[in-house]
């Protein structure tokens, strides 16, 4: 079964892919350094470190000495990693071998930033001049309500009721790969739609961030200039008013779209307009790292298949009942339970029943959590029971021979078929057989030699 | 102890506390001056919280009879001066010149007979742990905690209980000790602490290049310890202070009830109040004493 996987990849993969012109000039920019610095793995930033004020190359087989034997295949990534965002140059020298050395346009960033302290990207307003900011909880809710609206309107688009100000087309490109447009009942998620309903908040924020990016030229944006202020975005502090005056217009205009993601928070004033940045933005560059962001669970699962969620939110609702009946709602209590049907439904749609299992255990309730297993096992074990049931019959494309003219041709057939690794059925007695489809031509092609 | 792990935000989140010795008995006498190693302190300050947005690090100024929270990076990052980044470090000098100045005061009414110039290790060494328990207690998530001890003073004999009680508290809450001595003679103290927490002692022998000791050794995150290669100490100093004059020493007398150390023979244990029997070298000694009289 072809498995679509929507994996909430790395960001830095995006910036590491970009020409190396580009990447050279990003990192002009101290932020930018800074944040790259933060998504490399643990380390990758202790060699980074490490080697922050050394100028000279150092041979890679020195490095290799700095970890014990364990480490090797971490080493290995970590060194990968630096080379690919063009932080190490790679020098080979026939006599001393292989030697690294730090970009020194990156070097000379990093150090400024560690002697002088880092500085904000910008001034934040004074907050003397007749602003009234919102309070840091004012701004969560604000930012998690407009998150969550925008991810409602993005499966029920066909429901029409406009929530947030993202543009029609723009939300057609989030879509894309998420929903697929069927002529008659409208649009409707596709599994990997379901997969991304499943993930936590800041992979699903990376996800449409990078749809953003990758769609910028479309747009007429230069996606290094997008990579980099929305990287700059993330040090800005949360819940400080910036002047939109200091922006310029791409930039402006890229904010529009994230105050609709609930990325900031746009005010205007009597004179100028400003932006507060909420959590969702300035913990941009923490999610950037691999090292997954735990976060508090709210669901308690029983061993009757009953299932007690603690959430106002209607967007956790409509996520449970992809795979669970809901039974009531009260204020603050979603009880549904697993049914075998309600299953069933999920598994139509091409969620698996490790996807399930993962939810629950991931966002199970705090008490819950600190069992072992957190989810009951008769549970877990009846979900991946059902979705075996459903998966008896393993379907093989295949072609079928018969009429073979004498045995010694249909058994040299069956011998080529078996060590290609084919063969799936013969009947010697009828002289049938049938082979997996992918070695059909090397079959024809053996039995026309065979025939001569 | 509740399961440690599930409460981290991940792996590489560190929250370090940093005991800066500020001792100016000490600090009269170095090679470097204060401020020159106080640059490079701040220097690897600042990248233990570029690493990682949610690293967190606070500083407890040790003197020379007094300890203070001189810096944290979790309560300034609120304030409404936008100090989000390490700009901060002029709160932490403006802190750090209250500290000295409120201090010398009392150091200057202060006599010292003994002429040993140590600072106040087991205060800031409780207090770090006070903080770190607070950290633990506070909410559902927190970074994973270590010490570091930036000490150049010898060590004080007489707080050598107090150290002790730290040190064996820092182990059951899995804290390690790292210690960074860059004094002259060898500490016992941070040895002994950094090999029973399991963290790591080192004695840097160029003072010139401290910033590239703190950031290779100390810089590392409790996460890659497990497959980087570290300064593996070549001995650890064993030797306890007695309790009654507060001396190291290497033999003692150790009270079988509640195992103070005492560096002379006593009839009773001022700890605990036992009464010991006599010693064996006290009766030889009037055996021989007797035919005298």
């Amino acid at each position: 079964m072809p498995q679509v996987r929507i994996i909430a990849k790395n960001f830095m993969d995006m910036v590491a892919s970009l020409p190396a012109i580009k990447l050279d000039k990003l990192y002009n920019n101290v932020f930018i350094c800074e944040a790259i610095l933060r998504s490399l793995p643990p380390l990758a930033k202790k060699y980074v470190l490490q080697m922050l004020y050394i100028t000279d190359p150092v041979p890679a087989t020195m490095m290799e000495e700095w970890v014990l034997a364990d480490g090797a295949s971490k080493h290995r990534v970590a060194i990968d990693r630096l080379i690919q965002l063009r932080i190490f140059s790679e020098i080979s020298d026939r006599k001393k071998g292989t030697s690294y050395n730090l970009n020194p346009t990156f070097q000379n960033n990093l150090q400024k930033h560690i002697i002088s302290g880092g500085v904000l990207p910008r001034e934040p307003m004074n907050s003397d001049n007749a602003i009234k900011l919102p309070s840091l909880q004012e701004l969560e809710t604000y930012a998690l309500k407009q998150w969550e609206c925008f991810l409602l309107q993005l499966i029920n688009s066909g429901h029409g009721e406009k929530l947030t100000g993202i543009s029609s087309s723009m939300m057609k490109i989030f879509q894309r790969g998420l929903m697929s447009q069927r002529d008659r009942d409208g649009p409707r998620l596709t599994e990997s739609g379901f997969q991304f309903l499943l993930m936590d908040t800041n992979s699903q924020l990376w996800y449409i961030i990078r749809e953003y990016i990758s769609n910028a030229e479309e747009r007429d944006v230069d996606p290094a200039d997008l990579i980099s202020f929305l990287l700059e975005l993330s040090f800005h502090v949360t819940g400080e008013a910036y002047n939109l005056n200091t922006l310029t217009d791409v930039q402006r205009n890229t904010l529009k779209d994230l105050a609709d993601l609930g990325l900031v928070k746009l005010q205007q004033g009597r004179k100028d307009s400003w932006f507060i940045p909420t959590k969702l933005a300035t913990n941009l560059s923490v999610s950037l790292a691999d090292s997954s962001v735990r976060k508090e669970g709210f669901v308690v699962m029983e061993t009757n298949f009953r299932m007690y969620a603690y959430s106002t939110s209607k967007l956790q609702c409509e996520i449970l009942r992809l795979f669970a009946r809901i039974e009531y709602q009260l204020p603050n209590l979603i009880a549904c339970a697993i049914t075998k049907e309600s299953l069933y439904n999920a598994f139509d749609n091409g969620i698996t029943s490790d996807q399930i299992i993962t939810f629950l255990q991931q966002n199970s309730h705090p008490r819950c959590a600190d069992r072992v297993p957190s989810i009951p096992e008769n549970v877990t074990d009846q979900i991946r029971l059902w979705e075996a049931d459903l998966k008896r019959i393993e379907m093989t494309q295949a072609h079928f021979y018969d009429e073979f003219p004498s045995k010694d041709v249909f058994e040299a057939a069956c011998d080529f078929a078996r060590e290609w690794g084919g063969l799936l059925w013969e009947d010697s007695k009828r002289m049938r057989l049938v082979v997996k489809s992918e070695i059909h031509n090397q079959m024809r092609e053996f039995l026309h030699t065979q025939s001569k | 102890m509740p399961s440690v792990a599930s409460k981290l935000y991940s792996d590489d989140v560190s929250l370090l506390v940093l005991l800066l010795d500020t001792n100016p008995l000490f600090w009269s006498t170095t090679s470097i001056t204060f401020s020159q190693f106080l640059s490079h302190v701040l220097a690897f300050l600042n990248a233990v919280l570029g690493l990682n947005q949610l690293n967190q690090v606070v500083v407890i100024a040790t003197g020379h009879s007094s300890c203070d929270y001189i810096y944290d990076s979790s309560s300034t990052s609120n304030e409404s001066s936008g100090t989000g980044l390490p700009v901060l470090f002029g709160s932490l000098l403006e802190k750090l010149g209250d500290f000295v100045t409120k201090y010398e005061q009392l150091s200057k009414e202060e006599e010292f007979e003994n002429g040993i110039a140590s600072s106040l290790l087991s205060g800031s060494l409780s207090m770090a742990l006070c903080y770190i328990q607070r950290v633990f207690r506070s909410g559902h998530l927190h970074p994973q905690p270590r010490i570091l001890c930036l000490q150049g003073s010898p060590d004080g004999p007489e707080q050598y209980v107090a150290v002790m009680n730290s040190i064996f508290s820092a182990q059951r809450l899995m804290v390690p000790i790292d210690s960074c001595y860059i004094g002259i003679q060898n500490s016992a103290f941070l040895q002994q602490a950094s090999y029973i927490t399991g963290g790591v002692h080192h004695t840097p022998k160029q003072l010139d290049g401290l910033f590239q000791y703190l950031t290779t050794i100390y810089a590392t995150d409790l996460h890659s310890r497990g497959f980087v290669q570290l300064h593996k100490p070549v001995g650890v100093d064993f030797r306890a202070s007695c309790f009654c004059h507060k001396k190291a020493i290497d033999m003692g007398y150790i009270c079988s009830v509640c195992l103070s150390i005492f560096c002379k023979h006593h009839k009773k244990c001022s700890t605990c109040g036992s009464i010991f029997g006599q010693s064996k070298l006290d009766v030889s000694d009037k055996k021989s004493k007797a035919p005298d009289t």
